[in-house]
């Protein structure tokens, strides 16, 4: 078996199947996560009672453990849950029928969310206290002055580590295949399979998220350009 | 003893420094004012090679540099006879205020460690900072940093220390101790080209004012030439402008 | 899919799954070892601006940045041995735990070049400047002046990136290494109790983390004594940054006059 950079052509056509696939994890994984860390967030910055220890301790555990850790254990563990919840309200209803799809999209939703909690919270830190109290100052209730003082400047400062993040669940959810989601990875493991040519396949792969990540850091970096205007000063 | 000739600075298209001349005597404190833009700062780091001339001829004793590109270690000797007072104070922050004044010695001079510490203390107190040798520069006033920092040049003994803007980083309430300090050192005779916007500071320090504008020397001579008598006009607008009150006084 | 619930079988298998720490640890010492040196010389040409090799290693980090660490795995994997094959060089008798040692290391040392740049970056130039006006050679300056702030900047980066780099050696399993996680996936296989080896085997890697993590902050702690509260807390901000893009802190020094 020798190279044979003209797979490599095949191979693309193949993995561009499964683009969709990785796309849908990751763009779901965000999203959630974005929801869930901003409440989590919240809950940490403003002390509330209860909650705030239940997300710090959710944000450390998730951080403390690999990525693969929370899809098993979603994987093995929510079935067990819903099965014996379904049982006891005599429901028919089975994890059977939950696609392998939802395993992964739950997990690194889970993922997600404690990483985005960081980087949420960082962006509201980051706006100087100044503002929050100049809002109030003109009258504005504190989700007003959040939504509309706080968070514009905050998405502006937090977005390389957004960015960072996303390009974080895109390579994770690479994962996905040790539970038989067909993504990328799993289907550069097919074509290679089927014809013998792992380097080739790999190497598509690699050249597919090499450039998926390139354009989302293309597109943070115009996005920056675009939101920092207002700090574009001339002042020396 | 320090000579510069025809010194050229652009900044990409916009030149900060057409062609200066000056030469500072041994003992003589050389004072620089003139507006912001004028090129004064960066006239100062030229001497030292902080920044390079893109033309033009340093001399300090004998040591003789041309141009932008010289040699390293020609740099690197010229740097020996010099030493420079920062405007952020620029510390070491990892080092305490006696380590501070020591690293030169030690590390630069090849002065042993006992030695360096000797003068190191003696510097200090001579800044009236005998109690604070082991602070941290993040434990200590800005007024404070910046006599450590006078102590780090005078401890190298040098042939001319540069100031520049020495107390436009210091809260007001303590310019007047860095002040002090500074024409403390003056009266001992040591050569000094500062650059200040402390107009009374340098009629009583200075024993030549220098007024700079536009990258120019526009006039020179003693405190009270430039301060009584501006023969330019560009230098009279700029009194008045610095120094409201002589619009009285006249 | 698995049998019942069995909180018995977590306690049980936490020590089976210890006894492969040793794998673990290993792929992670060794790795970010050589990541250490390998950073080391991906970052020179770009503070130094060397000319071509600038280019070199800027395609280095970003395509080891830019691919997810599985793919990179089994690119080493079967393309290394593809690559030497051409050179008449035969790897096949290697261990595979050394090419995952190899890809963790390659991996790690773009993240850590990236480090070194921006600790070294957000040193103050006026730093850099003091050294020079009192007369020190540009090796002196870095040895004693840049190199000891910039260790102290990137304690918190560093922390960061063995930790990720722990987390990420339970990928080690899929090319078939016998570390911990391929060790779990053995017991699962074996009892069926998949559920409890993974509780237990995250409740491992958590321990891990949070002692790696202490360590860090400990360490920092330690190089930067000389620092006031004001730095800390910036570094500890810093700290919390996930897979910390290095965002060098520019100190434009106000030039004027």
């Amino acid at each position: 078996m020798s190279f044979d950079p003209s797979f490599m052509w095949t191979a693309f056509l193949s993995l561009f199947k499964a683009l969709p696939t990785t796309l849908f994890i990751t763009i779901i994984s965000v999203a959630a996560g974005l929801v869930i860390g901003t409440i989590v967030a919240l809950a940490r910055l403003y002390r509330i009672p209860v909650l705030s220890q239940l997300a710090s301790a959710y944000v450390t555990f998730v951080r403390g453990t690999p990525m693969l850790m929370h899809l098993l254990l979603i994987y093995f563990g929510l079935p067990i849950i819903i099965d014996g919840i379904a049982g006891l309200v005599g429901s028919s209803f089975t994890s059977a029928s939950i696609p392998l799809l939802a395993f992964a999209c739950i997990a690194f939703s889970i993922t997600a969310g404690a990483y985005m909690s960081e980087v949420v919270r960082a962006g509201i830190l980051a706006v100087d206290k100044g503002q929050i109290e100049a809002a109030h100052a003109v009258g504005m209730t504190t989700p007003q002055a959040l939504r509309r003082i706080v968070f514009p400047q905050a998405l502006a400062v937090s977005l390389p580590n957004l960015s960072n993040s996303v390009i974080g669940m895109l390579h994770g959810s690479t994962l996905a295949y040790t539970i038989s989601v067909i993504e990328i990875n799993a289907q550069a493991q097919i074509v290679a399979a089927d014809n013998w040519k792992y380097f080739e396949a790999y190497l598509a792969a690699a050249l597919l998220f090499w450039g998926l990540t390139v354009l989302i850091e293309r597109m943070s970096g115009w996005l920056e350009y675009r939101l920092n205007r207002f700090q574009r000063g001339g002042a020396a | 003893m320090i000579q510069l000739e025809g010194i050229r600075k652009s900044f990409g298209k916009q030149q900060v420094l057409g062609g200066i001349n000056l030469t500072v005597q041994k003992g003589e404190v050389v004072v620089i004012l003139g507006p912001s833009g004028s090129g004064k700062t960066t006239l100062l780091r030229c001497i030292n090679y902080l920044e390079r001339p893109d033309q033009g001829v340093i001399q300090i004793g004998n040591q003789k540099l041309e141009g932008k590109h010289p040699g390293r270690s020609e740099i690197h000797r010229l740097r020996q006879r010099t030493a420079m007072v920062f405007q952020q104070y620029n510390l070491f922050k990892h080092k305490t205020a006696l380590e501070n004044v020591m690293e030169g010695l030690t590390i630069v001079r090849g002065v042993p460690r006992d030695t360096a510490a000797e003068i190191g203390i003696e510097m200090l107190e001579k800044v009236g900072l005998g109690d604070r040798l082991h602070y941290y520069p993040s434990q200590l006033s800005g007024g404070q940093q910046q006599r450590v920092g006078i102590a780090r040049a005078l401890a190298l003994n040098p042939e001319v220390i540069l100031f520049d803007e020495p107390t436009s980083a210091l809260d007001p309430e303590l310019v007047g101790e860095v002040l002090e300090v500074i024409r403390r050192i003056a009266e001992e005779g040591i050569t000094m080209i500062i650059v200040t916007h402390e107009m009374g500071f340098a009629r009583d320090v200075a024993s030549r004012v220098v007024f700079m504008d536009g990258g120019a020397i526009i006039e020179q001579g003693t405190p009270d030439d430039i301060f009584q008598r501006p023969r330019e006009e560009r230098t009279r607008q700029f009194l008045r402008r610095i120094t409201p009150e002589a619009n009285y006084s006249i | 899919m698995s049998r019942r619930f069995d909180i018995h079988y977590v306690l049980d298998f936490i020590p089976k799954l210890l006894a492969y720490l040793n794998i673990t640890l290993l792929i992670v010492g060794s790795s970010i070892a050589l990541g250490l040196l390998i950073g080391l010389l991906v970052a020179l040409p770009r503070l130094y601006n060397v000319p071509g090799l600038q280019r070199l290693s800027r395609i280095y980090v970003s395509f080891f940045r830019g691919t997810p660490i599985l793919i990179q795995l089994f690119l080493v994997y079967y393309g290394l041995p593809e690559i030497l094959g051409w050179l008449h060089i035969d790897v096949s008798r290697i261990a595979v735990l050394y090419f995952v040692i190899l890809t963790y290391a390659l991996n790690s040392g773009a993240f850590i070049s990236e480090m070194i740049r921006a600790a070294v970056e957000a040193v103050d130039k006026g730093q850099v400047e003091a050294a020079q006006s009192i007369g020190m050679s540009g090796y002196q300056t870095f040895r004693r002046i840049i190199l000891p702030q910039a260790l102290g900047i990137s304690v918190p980066l560093f922390g960061n990136l063995v930790i990720g780099n722990l987390k990420d050696t339970s990928l080690a399993f899929t090319l078939g290494v016998m570390e911990m996680t391929g060790r779990s996936q053995t017991l699962g296989t074996a009892t069926q109790h998949f559920i409890e080896t993974y509780i237990a085997l995250s409740l491992i890697y958590f321990v891990i983390s949070v002692l790696l993590e202490r360590a860090f902050v400990w360490l920092e702690r330690y190089l930067n004594q000389y620092a006031g509260k004001e730095q800390t807390s910036r570094q500890q901000r810093m700290a919390k940054r996930w897979q910390a893009r290095l965002i060098p802190i520019s100190d434009r020094g106000g030039k004027q006059g």
